[in-house]
C-alpha cells in the first residue's frame, strides 16, 4: 500500500476491503440501541402501570387479576382531594416560577451578548451542585418560626409577629416548588426564546411597540411551546416530588409522589401503581394539548 | 506516468473508458424526484461543469458520484468500474465543498495532510507533499495558521490543496466559489482553470453561475428539474444551444414563442406576434401549425428607429414599441415590447450619447439570418 | 445591550438575576456555612472550624456510601454519555425524529417517585418472571437478574441522567457542521475515523460537560436511587436516614459542603472553558467581519 501511495495515494485504494454486509446492517442498530434500552426499561415499565394497577393486592406483593379497587381507593377518599389540592398548589408555582423566570430568559437573549448567554444561563444550575433533598432540608432552618426569614424581617421591623404559614403548610411546599424549580423555566423559557430572532425587539422597537405589547402579541406566541413545556414540567413535578410536602408540607400537603411511595412502603403495590397510571395519564394529556395548541416539535428545532 | 491497471487508475491516456459514466441515474427522496434518467460520460483530463438553477439537481448529482449519496435507480462508473456500492472514502474521487468544510481544530498544514495521513503515509512523505500542495495555491506563508485566520479565498485555497494532495484522478467542486465575492470569484475561476490544466486530473465542478461554467469549462451540462437538459462545449451551449430551457438559462437570449407558418424547405416561416420570421430549420422535425420557439441573443439584436413609413417585412426583422434602456456600465440594454406582449431586449456597447427613442414609440429590431435559432423542446 | 438603552436598567436587571441566583442559592450556601461550625447545626454560637472536613474520613458509614455513591456514578456515567451520544448522532440522521426525542426527552417529565415505583414494581415483577423461567428450563442461572441490587439502581439512573446528556451533546452538535464529515470521507477516512479525528474534538466540550453533569446528578440522586437500590447505602441515603433519626452528623454537612464545592469547581471550569472558547469564536467573527480577499 504505502509502496504504490507513492504514486497515488487516493486512485489506488484497493476495492475490496469493503465492510462485509452483516457489519453494514449492524451498525444501525447499534445507534438504536439507547432507544431499544429506554423501550425496554422506560417506555415498557410506564405502561404496565396501567396493567399493575388492576391486579390484586396480596399480603406482601400482588397477583394478577382485574379490579379497580385501587382506583377507588384513590378516587374515593381523602386522597382524591389532597391530589386535587397539589394540582391547585402546583399551578400557583408555575405561575410564580413564569413569573419571575421567563423575564430572566428573555433579558439574557436579548441583552446580553451571544457568546456570553450559555455562560449566564449555567449559573442557574449552581444550586443543582447540592442534591434537592439537602437544599429542600435546609430550607426549614431558613422558614421556620424563628428562621433565617422571620428573624430577618423582625429585625427590620416589618413585622412583629413572625410568620408561621411558612413552613408546615401549603405555602411552605409551593415556596420549596418555587425555589426548586424556578431554574427550569429559566432554562426552558431560554431555548423557547431561540424562536425569538433579536431582530424582533428591533422592529418592535422601530414600530413603537411596548413592551407589554411586545410580550403579548410577539413573544408569547413565538415561545409558547419552550414556555408550555416548562410549564408542564414544573406542574408534573410539583404533583410528583413526594420530598416537597413531606418535608415542608403540613397536614392535607399530600401529592401524587408521595401517595405512591406511602403505598409502596405499605405494601400496597396496585395503589402505587394506580397512582403512577394516573400521573402518566395527566402528563400524556397535558403533552398532547400542548402539542394539539402549540406543536411541540417546534422546541426541538434549535436541537436540529 | 506508472500505470496501475487493477485499481482503475488508468489516467488520461486511456481512452477506452471514460472517467466517470453516468447511467439512467434517478435519485428520489419520498416522492421527490431529485434526479431521472441522468446519462454523462466525462473524459479523463476533462474540466466538466454541471451548471443549473438551484435546487436542479446538479449537486445531487455530483454527491452522488462522489459517494455521499447512493441513487435510487442506475450506476456510476469510475473508469468503467461500476462504484456504487462503495462509500466516498473508497472512490478515486475527492471533493472541494461550498464552505464550512475545514476542520477548524487543525491548522492549515494538518488539514491538507490529513488524507495522507489517513492513508498512513510517514510523516515526512506527507511534510513534503504538503508543503507541494501549499506551494500550488499559493499558500505557503499560511502552513500553521487555523481555519478561522484566513480569508474566505484562503479557505477554499486550503481545500483544494487538501483535495489535489491526494493525487486523486477526480476531483469534484460543489459551488466552490459561491461564498466569494464577484471580484474573488473571477480571479479563482482563472486559478482554477490554470490549476486543472497543470495537474490535469478530471474536474468536475457544480455551480449557478454561467460566467463562472463559461470561464473555466472545456464542457458544460445543464441540470435543470432533475434532468440533463443538453451537454456540449461551454462555446456551443452558449452561442448554438440545442433546448429552449439552454436558450432562456444561458447568456441572455430573447426567446420568442411562435407557430410554424410555412414548414417546408430547409428554412421555415415562424409566425411570431403577427410577424413571418424566418429561420434555418436545423434539419429539425417541424410540421405546418407547430408550436415552437425561437431565439435570438440580445446582443446580435440591433434597434432602430421607425420613421413614419414602414419598412418591408424581411424575415429577420419585428416591430414593436419602446419601453426603457437600462445602462449597465459596459452595455446598456433596450427594452421593447412586441404586440403580444412578449419582452425583447436589445444589447449594444454603451456609451452612445444618441437620445433615446420615446417610451411608446415605435421601434424596430433586426438581426443577421444565422443569429435566430429554432427550437421544437 | 442596545446604545439607546438605560445603563442603570440594565443594571437593575442583572442585579435581580443575580439575586434570584443567590436565593436559590441560599440552602447551597447555608449547608457551606454550617460545615464550618465547630458546634455544628442549630447552635446559639458560631465557632469557625474546619474539623469536620478532617472527621469526614473516620465516618465509616459515610466512607462506605461514598464509594458506592462513587461507583455508580462512574458505571453510570460510562453507559448513559456514550449511550446519549449514540442517540444524539442517531437523532440527527433520523427521518422520523419525534420518536426518538419523546423517549429520550420524557424521563425529565416523569416525577422522580412515579418513576421509581414503576420501575421498582417493573424489576420485581421481572425477577419474578425470570425466576419462574428459570425454574421452567430446569437452571438457576437467572435468579436474581433483576432483584434490587446495583444494577437496577445503575438503570434507573441512566434514565434519569440519558435526558440531560442528550441534550447537552446535542446543543454542542448543533454547533458542527456535517460538511466536515462528508470532507474527511472525501479525504479517505472512513465513517469511525472521521468521527474520531473530526467531529469528536469539535464536541468533545459537551461530551466532558455530559460526564460532569451525569456525575452530579448520580451523586446527588435520592428518590429513585432510595427505590431502587439494593441492600447498600449511597450518600444521601445515609444522609436521609441521618435527618430522620438522630439529625445529620456535622460531618455529614461536610461531606455535602465538600461535594457542591467540587461541583462548583467543575461548573466553574465548564464556564471557563466556554469562555476560552467563545474567546476564539468571537476571533472568528472578527475574521469574518474583515474584507474578504485573498
Amino acid at each position: 500500500m504505502a509502496v504504490q501511495s507513492t504514486e497515488t495515494v487516493g486512485g489506488a485504494r484497493p476495492v475490496d476491503r469493503t465492510t462485509p454486509p452483516w457489519r453494514e446492517r449492524l451498525v444501525p442498530w447499534v445507534f438504536r440501541a439507547p432507544l431499544i434500552f429506554m423501550v425496554i426499561f422506560f417506555a415498557l415499565p410506564m405502561a404496565m402501570t396501567v396493567v399493575f394497577s388492576v391486579f390484586e393486592r396480596t399480603m406482601f406483593w400482588m397477583e394478577p387479576g382485574f379490579t379497580l379497587f385501587s382506583y377507588e381507593n384513590f378516587f374515593f377518599s381523602a386522597r382524591l382531594t389532597n391530589f386535587l389540592n397539589s394540582m391547585k398548589y402546583s399551578l400557583i408555582s408555575v405561575a410564580i416560577c413564569f413569573v419571575f423566570g421567563f423575564p430572566i430568559a428573555v433579558f439574557v437573549r436579548k441583552s446580553i451578548p451571544q457568546v456570553a448567554q450559555h455562560r449566564v444561563v449555567l449559573l442557574f444550575i449552581l444550586p443543582f451542585m447540592v442534591s434537592e433533598i439537602i437544599r429542600v432540608f435546609a430550607l426549614r432552618p431558613v422558614l421556620q418560626r424563628n428562621g433565617l426569614v422571620n428573624t430577618t424581617l423582625m429585625d427590620l421591623g416589618i413585622i412583629d409577629e413572625p410568620i408561621t404559614a411558612l413552613l408546615y403548610t401549603h405555602t411552605g411546599v409551593v415556596i420549596g416548588e418555587v425555589l426548586s424549580f424556578l431554574p427550569f423555566i429559566v432554562f426552558s423559557g431560554f431555548l423557547a426564546m431561540e424562536a425569538v430572532p433579536k431582530y424582533i425587539f428591533e422592529v418592535c422597537d422601530d414600530l413603537g411597540v411596548g413592551p407589554w405589547r411586545r410580550f403579548k402579541d410577539v413573544i408569547l406566541p413565538l415561545a409558547a411551546p419552550g414556555i408550555f413545556a416548562g410549564s408542564v414540567f414544573i406542574f408534573v413535578n410539583g404533583l410528583g416530588v413526594a420530598l416537597l410536602p413531606n418535608i415542608l408540607g403540613g397536614a392535607g400537603a399530600v401529592n401524587a409522589g408521595l401517595i405512591a411511595t406511602q403505598a409502596i412502603t405499605a405494601l400496597d403495590f396496585p395503589l402505587a401503581m394506580a397512582v403512577s397510571a394516573i400521573m402518566m395519564a395527566t402528563l400524556m394529556t397535558l403533552l398532547w394539548i400542548g402539542h394539539r395548541l402549540f406543536d411541540l416539535t417546534k422546541i426541538l428545532t434549535p436541537l436540529s | 506516468m506508472t500505470q496501475i491497471e487493477t485499481q482503475g487508475t488508468q489516467q488520461m491516456t486511456d481512452s477506452q473508458a471514460p472517467a466517470v459514466e453516468v447511467r439512467n441515474l434517478a435519485k428520489h427522496y419520498g416522492d421527490f424526484v431529485a434526479l431521472q434518467n441522468v446519462n454523462v460520460s466525462i473524459g479523463a483530463g476533462e474540466y466538466f461543469v454541471l451548471l443549473g438553477p438551484s435546487g436542479g439537481g446538479k449537486t445531487t448529482l455530483l454527491r452522488t458520484i462522489g459517494g455521499f449519496q447512493k441513487p435510487t435507480h442506475g450506476e456510476v462508473l469510475l473508469h468503467g468500474r461500476s462504484v456504487g456500492h462503495l462509500p466516498p472514502d473508497k472512490r478515486p474521487t475527492s471533493m472541494v465543498f461550498q464552505a464550512y468544510a475545514l476542520f477548524p481544530h487543525m491548522s492549515v498544514e494538518q488539514n491538507v495532510g490529513y488524507g495522507l495521513k489517513v492513508a498512513g503515509l510517514p510523516r515526512a512523505q506527507v511534510a513534503e507533499k504538503v508543503a507541494a500542495a501549499l506551494e500550488q495555491v499559493g499558500l505557503t506563508p499560511f502552513a500553521a495558521r487555523r481555519p478561522h485566520e484566513l480569508s474566505g479565498g484562503q479557505q477554499q485555497r486550503v481545500q483544494l490543496a487538501r483535495a489535489i494532495v491526494l493525487d486523486r484522478d477526480i476531483l469534484l467542486l460543489d459551488e466552490p466559489l459561491a461564498a466569494l465575492d464577484a471580484q474573488l470569484r473571477k480571479d479563482m475561476c482563472l486559478e482554477l482553470k490554470h490549476l486543472q490544466e497543470k495537474v490535469g486530473i478530471t474536474f468536475i465542478h457544480v455551480t449557478h453561475n454561467q460566467e463562472e461554467a463559461m470561464t473555466v469549462a472545456d464542457r458544460i451540462a445543464l441540470i435543470a428539474n432533475g434532468e440533463l437538459v443538453e451537454f456540449g462545449r461551454a462555446r456551443d451551449i452558449y452561442r448554438a444551444p440545442e433546448k429552449t430551457f439552454t436558450a432562456s438559462f444561458v447568456g441572455e437570449n430573447n426567446v420568442l414563442k411562435g407557430r410554424v407558418a410555412e414548414a417546408a424547405g430547409s428554412e421555415i416561416i415562424v409566425d411570431v406576434a403577427g410577424s413571418r420570421l424566418q429561420v434555418d430549420k436545423r434539419g429539425l422535425a417541424v410540421s405546418d401549425g407547430q408550436e415552437v420557439t425561437l431565439s435570438i441573443r440580445s446582443e446580435c439584436v440591433a434597434l432602430d428607429r421607425v420613421n413614419g413609413a414602414e419598412t418591408p417585412a424581411d424575415g429577420f426583422s419585428i416591430t414593436g414599441a419602446y419601453d426603457e434602456s437600462v445602462y449597465l456600465g459596459l452595455t446598456t440594454s433596450h427594452l421593447v415590447h412586441l404586440p403580444d406582449g412578449t419582452e425583447m431586449v436589445s444589447r449594444e456597447i454603451a456609451d452612445s450619447d444618441e437620445r433615446l427613442p420615446e417610451a411608446g414609440s415605435r421601434v424596430r429590431l433586426s438581426w443577421k439570418p444565422s443569429d435566430i435559432r429554432l427550437h421544437v423542446e | 445591550m442596545n446604545d439607546y438603552d438605560n445603563p442603570w436598567l440594565h443594571r437593575l436587571k442583572w442585579a435581580y438575576l443575580l439575586f434570584v441566583v443567590l436565593t436559590l442559592m441560599t440552602p447551597v450556601l447555608y449547608v457551606m456555612y454550617v460545615s464550618f461550625n465547630a458546634n455544628g447545626f442549630g447552635a446559639n454560637e458560631y465557632v469557625f472550624t474546619l474539623e469536620w472536613y478532617g472527621l469526614i474520613f473516620s465516618d465509616e458509614l459515610l466512607i462506605g456510601a461514598l464509594r458506592w455513591t462513587l461507583m455508580l456514578a462512574v458505571v453510570v456515567t460510562v453507559i448513559t454519555v456514550p449511550m446519549a451520544l449514540l442517540a444524539a448522532k442517531h437523532y440527527k440522521s433520523a427521518g422520523n425524529k419525534i420518536f426518538p426525542v419523546f423517549l429520550l426527552l420524557a424521563p425529565l417529565f416523569v416525577p422522580p417517585d412515579i418513576l421509581g415505583s414503576a420501575l421498582l414494581v417493573s424489576f420485581k415483577n421481572l425477577n419474578i418472571a425470570f425466576i419462574w423461567l428459570g425454574d421452567q428450563l430446569g437452571t438457576a442461572m437467572f435468579d436474581g437478574w433483576f432483584r434490587l441490587s446495583f444494577l437496577t439502581a445503575t438503570i434507573g439512573l441512566i434514565i434519569y441522567t440519558i435526558p440531560y446528556s442528550f441534550v447537552v451533546i446535542l446543543i454542542t452538535m448543533g454547533r458542527y457542521r456535517p460538511e466536515q464529515t462528508e470532507a474527511a470521507r472525501a479525504c479517505g477516512a472512513n465513517g469511525w475515523r472521521a468521527f474520531w479525528d473530526i467531529e469528536f474534538p469539535q464536541i468533545r466540550a459537551g461530551v466532558f460537560s455530559a460526564c460532569a453533569f451525569t456525575v452530579i446528578l448520580v451523586f446527588n440522586e435520592y428518590t429513585r436511587t432510595s427505590l431502587l437500590k439494593g441492600g447498600f447505602d449511597t450518600f444521601t441515603t445515609v444522609l436521609i436516614s441521618q435527618m430522620l433519626n438522630t439529625g445529620m452528623s456535622p460531618q455529614s454537612y461536610a461531606m455535602s459542603a465538600m461535594v457542591s464545592f467540587v461541583a462548583i469547581a467543575v461548573i466553574g471550569s465548564i464556564i471557563l472553558f466556554t469562555m476560552i472558547r467563545a474567546e476564539s469564536l468571537s476571533r472568528v467573527a472578527r475574521a469574518k467581519a474583515a474584507p474578504v480577499g485573498s
